[in-house]
């Protein structure tokens, strides 16, 4: 498709044996992740290990659910997430629109405080942060940890969603104006639903971005709001080195958004892409 | 635009001006204790202190070796998929999955994978001849290696996020300057270093600044393998702040730390970003 392909066909065929062993080499760390969770505790730490099961077992996935706060946990992650999401959207898309729209001194100054925003050490901001939730009486709710994951996924989406708003021609809008819409009328009616695609991409960044993180999970939840990746990283501390329900837990965790990702991967890379390659 | 603004004001510039001011301040750990102004203390305390020099020097280190080894494999697999052209679409998509795990999965998963005595890397390393004995290695309990080992899941996890920004960047560059760089006798190596990677300047520079800025926030991929151990040999800033809130209850003192962090990573960014980016130009 380009300049750089290789036709020879014996220098593909090398190539090809590089890349299927490339690959394996990368996927092999999760494999041996999902191997492991359906091992018995004896076989998960054998000296040497194997990579196969000698013997199957699910013994660890129910170990696993059954521990207290596992399935809140999942509950908690779930709800957080959304919630961020949506709170994420909601700030963006308006902000975003804003920016490329009317093209103010103050968007553009905007625009760069948001990528700064970025640069920012969660760890830094992390127990201000805390004392800012804990005024809100938000300590340990998912409404409380969703807001700070928000203040990580929001600079990115501002500047995704500004991406795919540049892409739309204003004659779009203006066209919509000519038949009666309302500026506001004009972004629902008739923007939104082009940048449909762009707003899936970056719901999903919003989403994964709250659903692995961990140290605002950490600083702002205790009991009651906990998240999965809390519980995981638990697992090692208060029962020892607990490997098989632990890699369960892990698998359970994973599965789901890896399956999301493949389901969704053409518009992810889009997503991932955008920004680097335009500019 | 507003809305927006103000949340990013409320939630990020507060809690940062906060932070700021309690950097001058000796807090007591416990909620409602006392404080006392004490100026520049803690700063001269913080770059005192060898624990706060050794992080940062760690935290570069450690942002380092991420992205330098994640630009070289993702600039190979990048060409790789170049060369073998659409048919190796699948394999991009398996290529992709690990930037969907989290990072505490990835340091556990590694953690488990090169355990000193049962881990399965140095098994099948010593296997393949090259370690003597499956615990010649002990990744992460020597203090020489172990930020590089702990560097090793942050790799594995995001190499695929260099990997698709740079094979997006190879796909603009246009077929016909490659031929005419072949038909001058170009050799392989030459069209990379003189045209791919001039060609490619912008996109790499992006995808660096990128990848730089959250290596040196690395946290809970580096927590959960070692806790900043042995011998505080992989303790990076973010780990130190934590822990010095945290564990020994010295707020003003890593609020301090937390705002020279924040100013460092806040200048060096800037720097990248403006001289080899500029967002700005194109908006």
């Amino acid at each position: 498709m380009n300049g750089l392909e290789v036709r020879r066909p014996t220098a593909r065929g090398l190539l090809w044996a590089l890349l299927v062993s490339v690959v394996v080499l990368y996927g092999f760390p999760f494999v041996y992740l999902l191997l492991t969770s359906f091992k018995t505790p004896f076989d998960t730490l054998a000296v040497p290990p194997t990579i196969l099961p000698p013997e199957w077992t699910t013994e660890n996935y129910a170990a696993a659910l059954d521990r207290p706060g596992v399935v809140p946990s999942f509950i908690n992650s779930l709800s957080t997430a959304t919630i961020s999401t949506l709170v994420t959207l909601v700030l963006a898309v308006p902000a975003a629109y804003g920016i490329t729209r009317f093209r103010t001194r103050f968007g553009r100054v905007f625009i760069m405080a948001a990528l700064v925003t970025r640069m920012v050490p969660p760890v830094a901001v992390g127990v201000p942060l805390m004392s800012t939730i804990s005024a809100l009486h938000l300590t340990d709710t998912p409404t409380g940890l969703a807001i700070a994951h928000t203040t990580i996924s929001l600079p990115l989406s501002i500047w995704l969603m500004a991406s795919f708003f540049e892409a739309v021609p204003e004659e779009l809008d203006e066209a919509a104006k000519v038949d009666g819409c309302s500026r506001l009328g004009a972004l629902w009616r008739v923007v939104i639903p082009v940048v449909s695609g762009g707003m899936a991409v970056t719901a999903i960044f919003a989403f994964l971005a709250s659903w692995n993180e961990f140290l605002y999970a950490l600083l702002l939840t205790s009991v009651r709001a906990q998240t999965t990746p809390i519980v995981i990283a638990n697992f090692q501390t208060q029962f020892g080195l607990d490997w098989g329900p632990m890699t369960a837990l892990a698998t359970l965790y994973s599965v789901p958004v890896i399956l999301l990702t493949l389901v969704l991967q053409r518009h992810i890379v889009a997503g991932l892409t955008l920004g680097a390659v335009k500019g | 635009m507003l809305p927006a603004a103000l949340f990013l004001a409320a939630f990020v510039a507060w809690p940062l001006v906060k932070l700021v001011t309690d950097s001058f301040f000796e807090i007591s750990p416990i909620k409602g204790g006392p404080r006392e102004f004490v100026a520049f203390d803690n700063y001269a305390q913080a770059f005192g202190s060898d624990a706060f020099r050794g992080a940062a020097l760690r935290t570069v280190g450690y942002t380092v070796i991420v992205v330098a080894f994640e630009f070289l494999l993702g600039l190979a697999t990048a060409l790789l998929f170049s060369a073998l052209g659409r048919r190796s679409a699948v394999f991009r998509t398996i290529f992709l999955y690990p930037l969907m795990i989290a990072p505490v999965v990835a340091g556990l998963l590694w953690r488990f994978l090169l355990i000193d005595n049962s881990g399965i890397v140095n098994h099948l390393l010593f296997r393949a001849g090259l370690l003597d004995s499956p615990t010649q290695v002990g990744w992460l309990s020597d203090p020489d290696i172990v930020l590089w080992a702990v560097a090793i899941p942050d790799i594995w996890l995001t190499t695929s996020f260099m990997t698709l920004v740079l094979f997006a960047g190879l796909q603009n560059i246009p077929g016909d300057v490659l031929e005419a760089a072949r038909l001058d006798g170009a050799r392989p190596w030459t069209l990379l270093l003189r045209i791919i990677i001039p060609l490619l300047r912008p996109v790499i520079a992006v995808a660096l600044i990128v990848r730089g800025i959250d290596a040196a926030k690395a946290f809970d991929i580096i927590l959960i393998q070692t806790g900043g151990g042995p011998q505080n040999a992989s303790q990076t800033l973010s780990l130190l702040i934590y822990q010095t809130m945290i564990r020994f209850g010295e707020p003003g003192l890593a609020s301090a730390m937390g705002t020279v962090y924040l100013l460092a990573m806040l200048a060096v960014a800037t720097v990248a970003v403006w001289f080899i980016w500029r967002p700005g130009a194109q908006s």
